[in-house]
C-alpha cells in the first residue's frame, strides 16, 4: 500500500504563534521556529508542557495557520491554499494519532476507521475491505462492531491508528500516543506505529514526554518556551 | 463509569429529538385539524348551497321575521320566472307518542305543494311523493288569515324519529309547543321521511314537517296578541323557471322584482349567498393559516434550539470531523439532514395525529363539534404542501446550528 498523497516535504520558516491579546494576556506558542521535515522522516519532538509541541502538530497537519511565518508543503505556501484545500489535504495526505483518541463515541470501530473514507467517496465495497484490514492488521478483527466505550483504551488508540492509515497519508501526526495508556499498551502501540511507518514509508512525527518512545525516532526535536531548543539525528 | 456517562448522554440526546418531533408534531396536528375541519364545514355549506333546489332567499332579521307568509307566497307566486315559493317556518316542539314521554324535535311548516319544488334532487328523494300532507295549498285551514278551516291533522316524521319511537303510517302522535301533554294537538302520521347523514347531525335527525298553517296555529306565529294576523315564516325559498335558472342577469332581474315586493326584507340570491361564503371562508382559511404560522414557528424555534444545542454539546465530534479533513460541506449537510429527519418525523406524525384529533372529536366531541369534525375534509395536495412547508421551514431553522457548527474552531474544541 501506498499513501494518497506521497510524503510530504515540510518546510516552517520564521513561524510564530500566539494566542490571545496584545499585551500580557498574549502567549507565544512558537517564536521563528524554522523547520525542515523530509519524507519519510521519523521525528520525535519533546519538551516541557507548554513548550508548543502540540501547537506546531497542529501547524504540521494544517489544524491551525500561523501567526507569521511560513508553512510549505512540497514548497507551496499552506497559507495560499482555500480551507477546502487544506481540509482535503488533511483527509487524503494527514493521519492524525490523538493521546484521547478522540474516536466518535456514536460510530462503531469499524465506522470510525471507514469515516475518513467514506468523506472521500471512495467505494463501499472498498471501504469495507480496507476498514476490516486495518482493522485486522490493528489486532481488531473480531472487535469491529464494538462501541468506544466498550474498547480499552490500548484498542481505542489502535482504533484511533486504523482510522489515520484509512487514506493512505503521506504523514502520520501523533500526540502523545501512549499518553493515556499503560506501558503494555503503549509498547503495542509504538510497535504498530513502527510497523506501518515503514511499511507505507510515510512520515512520522510524534511528541511525546516519553524517553522510550522518543527514542524509536531517528531525529529529535526539542522544543523549550516555543523555540527549538536541540534538533539532533540518531537513535 | 464513562459507558454510564455516554448512554446517559445519548439518552439526553435521544429525549431532546423526541420533545422537537413532538414540538413540530403539535405545530403541524393545529393546521390540519383547522383547514381540515374549517375546509370540511365550508364546502359542505357550499355544497349545500349548490344542491339546493330554489335560487332565491327571502329572509328577515330576527326569529320568524317574515310577516304574511301565505300572502307573500302568492305575490311572488305571480311573478314571471317564478316556478314555486316555499315558505318554511321552523320551531323547537315535543312529540308524545303513546303513553311515552315528551320527544324534542325540530318541526318544518310548509305548503306541501310548493315544499317538494325547492327542494334538491337528493333532498327531494327523502319524502313521499305527493307529499302526503292533505291540502297541497295549505289554504283551505289558514281560511285568508282566519285559521278557521278544517285542519288535515296530517304530520311526516323522520325516520331516526319513527325509529326511536316506535311510530308508523297511521300512528297517533301528540305535538305540543312545550313538554306539556296537555297543550298537545292530536297528529295522524301520514307518511316517514329520511334523513341525510351528513345533512343532519344527531340533534337534527329528530324532525317533522307538516302543513305550515298547522305549525302556525300550534306555536303561536298565526297571530299575535289582539288576534292580529302575522302569518310568520323564517324565510321564503323561490325556485325559478326557464332562463331564470341558469342566466344571471334573469335571475338578478327576478331577484330586484321580489325585493321591491318586500323592501325590508332580504332577497339574495344563492349565488350571492356562496359568495359571501366563500369570502367568509377564505377570511377564516387565512385566520387558520395565521394561528397555524404561530405554531409552526414556535415549533420551528424548538427545533433550531435542539439543533444548536446539539452542536453546542457537539462540538468536539465536530472538532475531530473536521480535523480529520472533512469538509464543511459534509458537517453542515450532517446537520441539516438532522433537522430534516426531525421535521419529516414531526410532519408524518402531527398529521396522523391531526386525523387521530378529528376522529376522535367526531366520535367524542360535544355534538356540534361532533357534526364539524364529521364533515372534515382531507385534502392530500393541501396535507402535502404543509409537509413540504415544514421540510423547508426546517432547513432556515437548521441554519443557525450550521452556522455554529462551521464555526467551531478545530484546536479549540479539541483542546
Amino acid at each position: 500500500m501506498t499513501a494518497t498523497v506521497g510524503a510530504p516535504r515540510i518546510e516552517l520558516s520564521q513561524v510564530e504563534r500566539t494566542y490571545g491579546r496584545a499585551g500580557a494576556e498574549q502567549v507565544h506558542a512558537l517564536r521563528g521556529v524554522d523547520l525542515t521535515i523530509a519524507p519519510g522522516e521519523y521525528l520525535s519532538v519533546e519538551g516541557p508542557s507548554g513548550c508548543g509541541k502540540t501547537t506546531l502538530l497542529n501547524l504540521l497537519g494544517l489544524l491551525d495557520a500561523p501567526t507569521s511565518g511560513e508553512v510549505r508543503w512540497d514548497g507551496r505556501s499552506v497559507g495560499s491554499r482555500t480551507d477546502r484545500e487544506r481540509a482535503r489535504l488533511r483527509l487524503t495526505g494527514v493521519g492524525f494519532i490523538f493521546q484521547r483518541f478522540y474516536l466518535l463515541p456514536t460510530l462503531t470501530a469499524f465506522e470510525n476507521v471507514e469515516l475518513p473514507m467514506r468523506a472521500l467517496r471512495t467505494p463501499r465495497a472498498e471501504r469495507q475491505r480496507r476498514a476490516t484490514a486495518l482493522l485486522e492488521e490493528v489486532g481488531l478483527g473480531p472487535r469491529q462492531r464494538a462501541y468506544p466505550h466498550q474498547l480499552s483504551g490500548g484498542e481505542e488508540q489502535r482504533v484511533a491508528v486504523a482510522r489515520a492509515l484509512a487514506n493512505r497519508p503521506g504523514l502520520l501526526l501523533a500526540d502523545e500516543p501512549t499518553g493515556e495508556l499503560d506501558s503494555q499498551n503503549a509498547t503495542g502501540v509504538m510497535e504498530l506505529l513502527d510497523r506501518v511507518r515503514a511499511d507505507r514509508d510515510a512520515t512520522l512525527v510524534v511528541v511525546t514526554h516519553n524517553p522510550e518512545v522518543a527514542a524509536r525516532a531517528g531525529r529529535h526535536l526539542a522544543l523549550l518556551d516555543g523555540r527549538i531548543s536541540a534538533d539532533r539525528r540518531g537513535a | 463509569m464513562r459507558p454510564f456517562r455516554r448512554r446517559g448522554a445519548l439518552r439526553h440526546a435521544r429525549l431532546q429529538q423526541v420533545l422537537a418531533i413532538a414540538a413540530i408534531a403539535t405545530a403541524v396536528a393545529l393546521p390540519v385539524v383547522l383547514l381540515s375541519v374549517g375546509g370540511g364545514v365550508s364546502q359542505h355549506e357550499l355544497s349545500d348551497l349548490e344542491n339546493a333546489g330554489y335560487q332565491i332567499v327571502v329572509s328577515a332579521s330576527g326569529e320568524h321575521g317574515i310577516s304574511d307568509g301565505h300572502a307573500l307566497t302568492q305575490r311572488i307566486l305571480a311573478i314571471p320566472s317564478v316556478a314555486a315559493v316555499s315558505p318554511v317556518l321552523s320551531v323547537a316542539v315535543d312529540l308524545f307518542a303513546g303513553t311515552g314521554g315528551a320527544t324534542p324535535l325540530l318541526a318544518e311548516g310548509v305548503i306541501p305543494g310548493q315544499f317538494l319544488a325547492t327542494l334538491g334532487a337528493a333532498e327531494a328523494d327523502l319524502f313521499p311523493r305527493p307529499l302526503p300532507l292533505g291540502d297541497p295549498t295549505d289554504a283551505i285551514h289558514f281560511a285568508n288569515g282566519s285559521y278557521d278551516g278544517p285542519a288535515t291533522e296530517d304530520v311526516l316524521v323522520s325516520s331516526p324519529l319513527a325509529d326511536a319511537d316506535h311510530i308508523a303510517v297511521g300512528t297517533t302522535v301528540l305535538l305540543s309547543p312545550g313538554a306539556n301533554r296537555s297543550l298537545g294537538v292530536s297528529y295522524t302520521v301520514t307518511g316517514i321521511f329520511g334523513v341525510a347523514p351528513t345533512a343532519l347531525g344527531p340533534t337534527g335527525a329528530f324532525a317533522a314537517v307538516l302543513p305550515l298553517s298547522d305549525l302556525q296555529l300550534l306555536t303561536g306565529y298565526a297571530t299575535g296578541s289582539g288576534g292580529t294576523l302575522i302569518d310568520a315564516v323564517d324565510s321564503i325559498e323561490v325556485s325559478l323557471a326557464g332562463a331564470a335558472e341558469t342566466e344571471p342577469a334573469v335571475l338578478d332581474q327576478v331577484r330586484a322584482e321580489i325585493q321591491a315586493l318586500v323592501p325590508y326584507y332580504g332577497v339574495s340570491s344563492l349565488d350571492q349567498e356562496a359568495q359571501q361564503l366563500q369570502q367568509a371562508s377564505s377570511v377564516l382559511t387565512g385566520f387558520y393559516l395565521a394561528l397555524s404560522s404561530v405554531a409552526l414557528i414556535v415549533g420551528l424555534l424548538f427545533l433550531a434550539l435542539v439543533l444548536v444545542r446539539r452542536v453546542e454539546s457537539g462540538r468536539r465530534a465536530i472538532g475531530i470531523r473536521r480535523a480529520l479533513g472533512l469538509p464543511r460541506s459534509w458537517i453542515a449537510g450532517g446537520i441539516l439532514e438532522d433537522g430534516l429527519v426531525l421535521a419529516a418525523a414531526g410532519s408524518v406524525i402531527g398529521v396522523a395525529g391531526g386525523y387521530l384529533i378529528v376522529a376522535g372529536l367526531a366520535r367524542w366531541g360535544s355534538a356540534a363539534v361532533a357534526e364539524a369534525a364529521r364533515l372534515a375534509v382531507f385534502v392530500p395536495s393541501t396535507l402535502a404542501l404543509l409537509a413540504a412547508a415544514v421540510v423547508v421551514l426546517s432547513l432556515v431553522a437548521s441554519a443557525a446550528a450550521v452556522r455554529a457548527a462551521l464555526r467551531v474552531e478545530i484546536t479549540e474544541a479539541l483542546r
